[in-house]
């Protein structure tokens, strides 16, 4: 995700506890109190598109420096635990 | 052999010229007839008498024996090994010399510590030879650690030296990243770390993007290899943690982590790095500089996912909040609207009747908005937990489950419809009650307020009008001008 106004996943976190600090804290008026609500839902999807971002992939670097799937065996093991 | 044949040259051959000193005592002992022999010739000029082998070694066992027979030597074990009659065979050095040694079982039972290669110890024993191979040997009654060995020594030293360049200050010690995009690994792919590092990798973070380097973790050049893939896989694009390492082993199998190049590359690792050597009782000196110690490889992983899981809960901690912050924002605004509608009568002056009727109107308007908006981004939310549900939650915990993931999508489903149902419900309710509070909303219901001439009171009693008297009476749109023509 793409967001120019969210620097970070660890700013995202920061702004959304404020935002909800602020929102319990003031009697705002309505519209700020909209406008921040809304900020907090962005924020928050923001963080669980993050977490969810990374790819399941393990990779070989190798002497060469180029990068290439690990062998099957060194997680062969794992995933047949998974299934089970 | 080369070694243990010269120490027999130098000596022996003096004693040929000085007859008093060691050729007197293996006589004396009188152990074997070969020595008898030689002694009674001595006197006399050099005579060639030739020995068999055996009867030089013999000779050779005897002088070492009478000589050496309660000595303490003091040296660094290596080759240690127990054979499986149970005896201890080793050999103790110096930086100039080496001798090989044997400790019998029932003495070896007695000893407080294991004796281990590296260890400096001092030793009581007797010398003896062995004649089938002519090696002399200490046979080693008593062991006890004496001063430091070599690796101990190494390894103080380094320890001492990094410590004053201040590269054990915690200051240093970076934090590692909240969410880690690459998880960089620097290991042997032969031992049980790599694997233990993936299992709990995938167990607890089923989509970790993981990149290994593969490198020599003992032996000959492993420091090297280890410093050389720590500055390779940091120059791979988004690794922003890196976990170094290898399963346990003896303290000769971890030596790669105590040498310079390896402690010195993975103190200047320019990302966040956790050492992971060994089992929790070993502490190599890569501990000292790594940003994070993990007592394991496993418990490695787990510092690097266990942020992961922190995060989770702490956001649905502030969704929570931040739902419950925004109803109890509406909660506060219908209720004052409720006071509002109380106490502004239909009894009230007309202008203020009009200015409270737009207020409420008005109010309601940004209520339903607000409401609606409320809703709307509800909804958007719950599309995005039903999302984040799919991909994340429900892999994570169900992996696998796949029958049990479209169980729990169909109830997610309709659990998302009821609540939304509900809100629907809600707002219509509110609207609804609103309305029929709001003065217009009387209006619309088709009564109208009656107005003495002036427009300054509510006529409520016919008695306090007489026939004649102009009137002014509001409905819904507009105003009628009225005159009374008689009470009815």
């Amino acid at each position: 995700m793409s967001d120019t106004t969210i620097k970070d996943f660890e700013a995202a976190i920061a702004e959304l506890e404020a935002v909800v600090k602020k929102l319990e804290d003031g009697d705002l008026p309505l519209e700020e109190s909209l406008r921040l609500y809304e900020r907090g839902v962005h924020l928050s999807r923001f963080c669980h598109a993050r977490l969810e971002e990374a790819e399941r992939r393990i990779e070989i670097l190798n002497e060469r420096g180029h990068l290439q799937p690990a062998p099957a065996g060194l997680t062969a093991e794992d995933d047949s635990q998974t299934r089970r | 052999m080369s070694l243990f044949d010269l120490p027999f040259e130098e000596p022996l051959d003096p004693d040929h010229n000085r007859p008093d000193s060691a050729q007197g005592k293996p006589s004396d002992s009188a152990q074997g007839k070969p020595p008898a022999s030689p002694n009674k010739t001595k006197p006399r000029a050099p005579e060639r008498r030739v020995h068999t082998v055996s009867e030089l070694t013999a000779r050779i066992r005897t002088l070492l024996e009478e000589e050496l027979f309660e000595i303490w030597v003091e040296g660094e074990l290596s080759n240690c090994k127990v054979w499986n009659t149970g005896h201890l065979y080793f050999t103790l050095k110096d930086q100039g010399a080496q001798i090989k040694g044997v400790m019998f079982r029932s003495a070896l039972r007695l000893l407080k510590f294991t004796p281990k290669d590296g260890l400096r110890v001092v030793a009581r024993g007797r010398v003896s030879v062995y004649d089938p191979k002519g090696d002399y040997q200490i046979i080693c009654e008593h062991l006890e650690p004496g001063g430091l060995g070599a690796l101990q020594l190494a390894y103080d030293q380094l320890k001492q030296r990094l410590a004053t360049e201040g590269l054990f200050d915690s200051r240093r010690k970076r934090a590692l990243p909240a969410l880690p995009r690459k998880i960089g690994v620097v290991t042997s792919l032969d031992g049980a770390a790599i694997r233990d590092i993936i299992k709990v990798l995938r167990r607890r973070y089923a989509n970790a993007h993981v990149v290994i380097r593969p490198v020599r973790v003992q032996g000959e050049g492993a420091a090297l290899d280890i410093a050389r893939g720590l500055s390779a896989i940091a120059k791979v694009k988004g690794v922003d943690v890196v976990i170094v390492g290898r399963g346990g082993g003896s303290i000769e199998d971890l030596w790669a982590f105590n040498e310079e190049v390896a402690v010195r590359a993975i103190a200047g690792c320019p990302v966040p790095i956790i050492s992971a050597v060994g089992h929790e009782t070993d502490v190599t000196i890569a501990d000292f500089v790594a940003d994070l110690r993990a007592p394991t490889p496993s418990a490695a992983a787990e510092m690097v996912v266990a942020r992961k899981d922190e995060f989770v809960s702490r956001i649905d901690r502030l969704e929570v909040r931040l739902r419950g912050a925004i109803n109890a924002r509406r909660h506060r605004l219908e209720s004052r609207l409720r006071a509002l509608d109380a106490r502004s009568g239909i009894a009230s002056a007309r202008g203020r009747l009009a200015m409270r009727a737009r207020d409420a109107g008005e109010l309601t308007h940004e209520l339903r908005r607000a409401v609606r908006a409320s809703l709307s981004t509800r909804e958007r939310r719950y599309q995005t937990l039903r999302l984040a549900l799919e991909t994340f939650d429900l892999r994570r915990r169900l992996a696998g489950l796949r029958t049990r993931l479209v169980a729990g999508d169909g109830r997610l489903a309709s659990v998302v419809d009821r609540r939304r149902h509900a809100l629907d419900a809600r707002l219509g309710a509110a609207v609804a009650r609103l309305e029929s509070l709001s003065p217009l909303g009387v209006l619309a219901r088709g009564y109208a307020v009656c107005w003495n001439a002036d427009r300054t009171k509510v006529i409520r009693d016919a008695s306090s009008v007489a026939p004649g008297d102009r009137v002014t009476v509001t409905v819904e749109r507009g105003e009628l001008a009225c005159e009374v023509k008689g009470r009815v």
